[in-house]
């Protein structure tokens, strides 16, 4: 019997996941996905204000594909635990976690990290 | 000789804490009206407990927890609380003066009434607190995340803000210099009718 709603599944299973993949083609971005609730003024700047930064938005265009996740509406998938909101996840096509960075950042940190993260892969 | 007797007068006040308080505290995580002067209380968790009225002066709080803690009407005063938790606690109408807290993480922490002058919360995490009516001369606040955190009816000018993340942080009834008021539109804080930029 499968109790669904209480098991979350695998990313590999997560449907936005394989939606974020699929928008890929063949292109090797890497997934962002980003755990945020909707009283988290953090998950907000990073949303609103970092993500829209120039560079940092041409340069996520680019290489990632960005998925949000509202740990109070969303089905959260195994191993995918958090000590924090927000917390940004980045994943392979394969669905190997490559890199965790909790918390909010400013924009040049970030895009830093980013270009490091992605130089990683 | 003066020198050194006064400073051993003064370290012997500061670590003069009651050892039944200090065990209750350990144990219990409540400890209210308690002297712990000058107490090692490193790397422990206090989450939900109950420190107000107590005496913390210059007790040693490095990386402890303490979310939503209730701290009031308690003294901080040169306590050591590097990287310390205070999510979502409670310290209001506490003296922190010349609290050493770089690092902490006062996110959704309630500060109003406070005495913070003189304390170093250099990159800090103060996301969505509150300093409603705090004096907050000589504070440190440099390379703080303040991002939605509530300033009210105090006075800024003496604060140093420099690289303060300031987004979304709001601003009423405060006065603050020139160029704290540039640095905080810069940053889209929100300043409301009754800020004083001089």
């Amino acid at each position: 019997m499968t109790v669904t709603g209480l098991w979350a599944g695998t990313i590999q299973n997560d449907e936005a996941f394989k939606a974020a993949v699929s928008s890929m083609g063949k292109t090797d971005k890497l997934v962002l996905m980003i755990y945020t609730a909707d009283d988290c003024p953090e998950c907000a700047y990073m949303k609103k204000k970092v993500f829209h930064d120039p560079k940092v938005e041409k340069y996520l265009r680019a290489n990632y594909v960005i998925v949000e996740k509202n740990v109070h509406r969303d089905k959260l998938p195994d191993g995918y635990d958090y000590f924090g909101i927000p917390t940004m996840f980045f994943i392979d096509k394969n669905g190997h976690k490559t890199e965790t960075i909790v918390g909010s950042k400013r924009a040049q940190p970030f895009l830093i990290e980013l270009r490091r993260i992605r130089g990683m892969k | 000789m003066k020198a050194l007797v006064w400073s051993v007068v003064v370290g012997a006040s500061l670590c003069a804490f009651d050892a039944a308080h200090l065990k209750k505290a350990l144990e219990e995580k409540e400890c209210v009206g308690c002297d712990l002067r000058g107490a090692d209380l490193r790397n422990v968790d206090f989450s939900g407990g109950d420190l107000s009225r107590s005496d913390l002066s210059g007790a040693d709080l490095r990386k402890s927890v303490f979310v939503m803690c209730s701290i009031d009407d308690a003294n901080l005063s040169r306590a050591k609380a590097e990287e310390a938790i205070f999510w979502k606690g409670s310290i209001e109408r506490s003296d922190l003066r010349y609290l050493s807290a770089r690092g902490a993480n006062f996110k959704g922490t309630h500060l109003s009434h406070s005495d913070l002058r003189h304390a170093d919360l250099r990159l800090t995490k103060g996301w969505k607190a509150d300093f409603t009516e705090a004096k907050l001369d000589y504070t440190d606040f440099r390379d703080a995340e303040l991002g939605d955190a509530k300033f009210v009816r105090t006075d800024l000018r003496r604060t140093k803000l420099k690289n303060a993340l300031l987004w979304q942080t709001t601003f009423s009834e405060v006065v603050m210099s020139k160029a704290q008021c540039a640095l905080a539109k810069k940053e889209e804080a929100l300043l409301d009718g009754n800020v004083t930029c001089r």
